[in-house]
């Protein structure tokens, strides 16, 4: 009875020291929130998993400090606010036509001032081979960014230890070990993946996984998930982890986890 | 008044009266030798004889009598005096400075007819001297810190006036040009320029009992962080007993008490002592370091025991900190911008995870490493120049029991910036702590304070932002237009001398002003910047950006990173000390600031000096200044002997820092000893002489010039009487020699 009685004051007590707490901004700062955009060519209606990107920031949210846009934006190549935030998710499953000279002229804004732009190939063959999406963005940055070439970025790359450390590259198909990158100024600017990054993280609105992960399972799944979360930090963080203090801790670590 | 004498025909060149002369000595020398061979008649032809020279004499001389209106012009003489600090030391009979007034009288007494000129000489060409060998003028003739002779024999070279007939230097000998050093042919060629002897007189020969610091030199420049050897030259003069002489160097710091750099034993052989120490200087800009001896018994200078050398401290590369709560596109620009700068160092320390992250993963698959946070804000804390607090907390990772190192890193010189986001500020438990004394605004830290305010919103220049330099560069490279913020943290009232650059447009201070936005500040010898917003980086990822090519981001921390570490291009004003600061005599400073519009009026300039190494009463001087003046100079009252800090606020900008010394005698009393060999080879090389002080009277000097204002001259005989009279003579003592037997 007394125990009861007593209840209610302890709630108010609560709830006036809570009111008197300094109030955090929580929507403060979401601008500078990480930001899936995805990117819309020419004909593009949406991105070829169109979960991805929330699940994306979801994971991102829950594994990390990193704060990241729930609703993630998307934005027309030829739009002005293609310049609006520093990271870009294109992806699709089937061939892309030629890019405008809008396009062409908001990419090459987009890339002047160090932006990201990860491309994902949604449909690419079981060993990776990439298809008539991958083939015909590949066409349209060729395009964008003249005379840079891809380059395969595998395990050494800092894209594979931002947050966690990675021995390779997997996606909804576990495809080739390495990402390739059109580096300019020290920085990927243009990462392609063959992996089907986007299908390991679509999730329909049941909660289950929309597409089944091959031939890892859920363990590769995971490993696709921790991939998006180090390119998501590579995009906050750049090369932070290539600083010289982390080198002898990762260094370690590495050899700890074996081959 | 008219005077007449006798002398020869005007049309005689003197080399023909003389040449003349000796033709008639030498006849007459002849004539005597001739004669002490005769026996007979010896006096006839040596009458006749000496009668026919001085005829012939008189024939080519042909006498007149002169007469004329003559004055007497005394030669000009230069007196070149010491006048540098060095001849307000003590000797056994007085100052120096007044065996020098004694000396320059007593020439002007031995030599009344000379035209003395009496200038003195220190800095740069030489001035007129006031003597008073027994007044009080010795403080007024006792100021230059220079002593250089070969310039103010240079500047008599080339002046148009009079050349002097002969240069007299009166000094002890320790001069700085010519250097200890120079050659014979050095000291010849000073004697050429004027093309008159230069005589010398010493005021003294005698070292005083002294022990000193002559000389600190470093060998290369001042760079933060790095070993600098110092080379210390200690002397001991006298008679003064000083084998071993114990050194120290001490960095003066208005934050507490000195801090000794190194120390060391100088091993004192033949009056002198060589010591090298090591000396690291953590923090950039001007810094005092003091070197000096332990006390010597006797010692009858103890002014010149310590030096106090302002080293200009500049960095390889400036160290910065990096410190983010959380990665954001604002962390993200920010790094980028600092890791594209070469000449930054940056050590970076982003919290990638908290405990309520759910990681899903064993620590070995992670590559997170522990926040060092003990040994960052501990023992590595004095080698970084800047710290960046972005958006962190200081709470969960154990910041607060450092947040008192911070403070004093500050204070000691240190750069800081608190960035803002949800966990920076009142948000990250800063209010009442040590470190929010040292930000430029007040942080809320009652019950239920806002921290932020979420509402977008576009800054407001003030006027202050407006016409500060370290914003110059950001205004030039976007304009006016500053882009949307997303929120704002809730920043205080501006601390005291604090400055808002930007402030918010609705949102007020509990006083009604605007909530600064952007504000910056100085704390001890420490400045700091407190920027409310996380959205910075729109400057470069926006529509503003992209027209700008993201220029706006690297221009806002090009000027916030460059006034931390006191970039002169971002300082509101130039300071400077005119001619250097003598302890106990008035100095001038020098001020240059920036042009402000015609329409702005006259500027009051706040001028505080406060001394570092002691406890004293502060110099305050306020001035206006002309809105069409770009300097002016400030009077500073006399200073005692003391490293000082200079604080000037112009309106409109921060406070610029300046930091000097005042020493008492400072290079001029460094080596008391008089240097008089110099003196007698100067007076060698050029053809002059040397005496002491005492003996100034026996100097010999030029004779004067005897200038003839009006003449007549009157022949005694016309010239052909002198003729015939010298023929008929010459006859006489032919036909005389012939009678006795001659030829």
């Amino acid at each position: 009875m007394r125990a009861r009685s007593l209840f209610p004051l302890a709630m108010a007590l609560a709830t006036a020291v809570w009111l008197l707490l300094p109030r955090p901004a929580r929507a403060f700062g979401e601008a500078g929130a990480f930001d899936p955009r995805v990117l819309l060519t020419g004909s593009q209606t949406g991105p070829a998993r169109a979960t991805a990107p929330a699940r994306w920031s979801w994971e991102l949210v829950q594994r990390t400090s990193a704060p990241a846009r729930l609703r993630p934006s998307v934005v027309r190549a030829d739009e002005p606010a293609i310049v609006d935030a520093p990271f870009l998710y294109w992806s699709g499953d089937s061939e892309v036509a030629p890019l405008t000279s809008a396009e062409v002229s908001g990419l090459r804004r987009f890339f002047a001032l160090g932006g990201v732009l990860l491309v994902d190939d949604a449909a690419p063959g079981d060993r990776g081979e990439a298809s008539a999406f991958g083939r015909s963005a590949r066409r349209e940055i060729a395009r964008v960014l003249v005379d840079s070439t891809p380059v395969p970025i595998g395990p050494d790359h800092v894209v594979f230890r931002t947050f966690y450390l990675l021995r390779r590259a997997e996606g909804r198909i576990e495809g080739p070990p390495t990402l390739e990158a059109i580096v300019r100024g020290g920085q990927a600017q243009v990462i392609f993946s063959e992996h089907d990054l986007g299908g390991a993280l679509a999730r329909s609105a049941s909660g289950m996984w929309e597409r089944p992960v091959i031939p890892g399972g859920d363990f590769q799944r995971e490993r696709a998930i921790r991939l998006a979360v180090n390119i998501a930090m590579y995009v906050l963080c750049s090369n932070y982890k290539d600083d010289q203090v982390h080198a002898p801790f990762l260094m370690r670590r590495r050899a700890l986890s074996g081959p | 008044m008219l005077s007449t004498h006798l002398g020869p025909s005007g049309d005689l060149a003197p080399w023909a009266v003389w040449l003349a002369v000796a033709l008639a000595a030498a006849s007459l020398g002849f004539l005597f030798v001739e004669m002490r061979r005769r026996e007979r008649a010896g006096a006839l032809i040596a009458g006749t004889g000496l009668l026919a020279v001085a005829a012939l004499l008189a024939a080519v001389l042909r006498p007149a009598r002169v007469s004329a209106r003559e004055s007497v012009v005394g030669a000009r003489v230069v007196v070149l005096a010491d006048a540098s600090r060095s001849m307000a030391l003590e000797q056994d009979d007085g100052r120096r400075w007044q065996a020098r007034d004694r000396a320059i009288a007593a020439i002007a007494r031995s030599a009344p007819n000379v035209r003395l000129s009496v200038l003195g000489f220190g800095s740069g060409p030489p001035a007129p001297l006031p003597l008073s060998p027994d007044g009080d003028a010795g403080e007024l003739t006792t100021r230059a810190p220079h002593s250089a002779l070969g310039a103010a024999i240079r500047a008599l070279s080339s002046s148009a006036e009079e050349r002097p007939a002969a240069v007299v230097v009166v000094s002890d000998g320790r001069l700085d040009d010519p250097p200890e050093d120079a050659s014979d042919a050095t000291l010849e060629a000073l004697g050429a320029a004027l093309h008159v002897p230069i005589d010398a007189i010493a005021t003294t020969r005698d070292a005083p009992a002294d022990a000193s610091v002559r000389r600190v030199s470093a060998a290369g420049a001042a760079v933060a962080h790095v070993p600098l050897p110092l080379t210390v030259d200690v002397g001991c003069a006298g008679g003064l007993a000083c084998d071993e002489i114990a050194v120290t160097a001490r960095e003066l710091r208005d934050d507490g008490p000195p801090t000794l750099l190194a120390s060391g034993v100088a091993h004192v052989k033949d009056g002198k002592a060589s010591l090298d120490l090591t000396i690291t200087l953590e923090r950039a800009g001007a810094r005092i370091v003091e070197v000096a001896i332990a006390p010597v018994s006797g010692d009858r200078i103890p002014e010149n025991d310590r030096r106090l050398v302002t080293f200009d401290v500049a960095r390889e590369r400036v160290r910065v900190l990096h410190v983010a709560g959380r990665p954001t596109n604002d962390v993200r620009a920010l790094r980028q911008w600092l890791k594209s700068d070469a000449s930054v160092d940056v050590v970076a320390f982003f919290i990638l995870r908290t405990q309520a992250d759910d990681v899903r993963a064993s620590q070995n698959e992670l590559a997170l490493i522990p926040f060092p946070v003990d040994e960052l804000f501990s023992e590595h804390l004095p080698s970084f120049d800047a710290i960046v607090l972005q958006d962190f907390d200081a709470q969960p990772y154990g910041l607060e029991k450092y947040l008192p190192n911070l403070e004093r890193y500050v204070r000691g010189g240190g750069g800081l910036v608190m960035v803002g986001g949800q966990n920076s500020f009142v948000a990250g438990g800063y209010a009442g702590t040590p470190l929010a004394a040292v930000l430029p605004v007040d942080l809320d830290g009652s019950a239920g304070a806002t921290s932020a305010d979420t509402s977008p919103f576009v800054p407001e220049w003030t006027t202050e932002g407006r016409t500060a330099p370290l914003l110059a560069p950001l205004r030039d490279a976007i304009g006016d237009d500053l882009p949307q913020m997303p929120g704002a943290n809730v920043l205080g009232e501006l601390r005291p001398g604090a400055v808002a650059l930007w402030s918010h447009p609705s949102r007020t201070t509990k006083s009604g002003r605007k909530m600064p936005v952007l504000a910056i500040g100085e704390e001890g010898d420490g400045r700091t910047v407190a920027l409310g917003v996380d959205g910075a980086w729109v400057l470069e990822f926006s529509s503003l950006g992209s027209r700008t090519a993201g220029r706006g981001h690297g221009a806002l921390w090009d000027g916030l990173l460059g006034w931390l570490m006191r970039d002169p291009r971002f300082e509101p004003a130039q300071v400077e000390i005119a001619g250097g600061c003598t302890a106990g005599l008035p100095s001038t400073l020098r001020v240059r600031t920036l042009p402000v519009e015609a329409t702005s009026g006259d500027q009051k300039l706040v001028l505080d000096i406060t001394r570092i190494d002691e406890k004293a009463p502060p110099v305050h001087v306020e001035t206006s200044r002309p809105a069409d003046a770009s300097s002016l100079e400030l009077p500073l009252p006399a200073l005692p002997a003391g490293g000082y800090v200079a604080r000037l606020r112009v309106p409109g900008g921060a406070t610029t820092r300046y930091d000097f010394a005042c020493e008492a005698g400072g290079d001029e009393w460094a080596d008391s000893r008089p240097d008089i060999a110099r003196l007698e080879r100067l007076a060698r090389a050029s053809g002059g002489s040397f005496v002491l002080a005492p003996d100034a009277a026996n100097l010999p000097l030029p004779k004067p010039t005897v200038v003839s204002a009006e003449r007549h001259v009157t022949p005694l005989a016309p010239p052909w009487m002198w003729t015939l009279a010298a023929t008929a003579l010459l006859g006489v003592h032919w036909v005389a020699r012939r009678r006795s037997g001659l030829a």
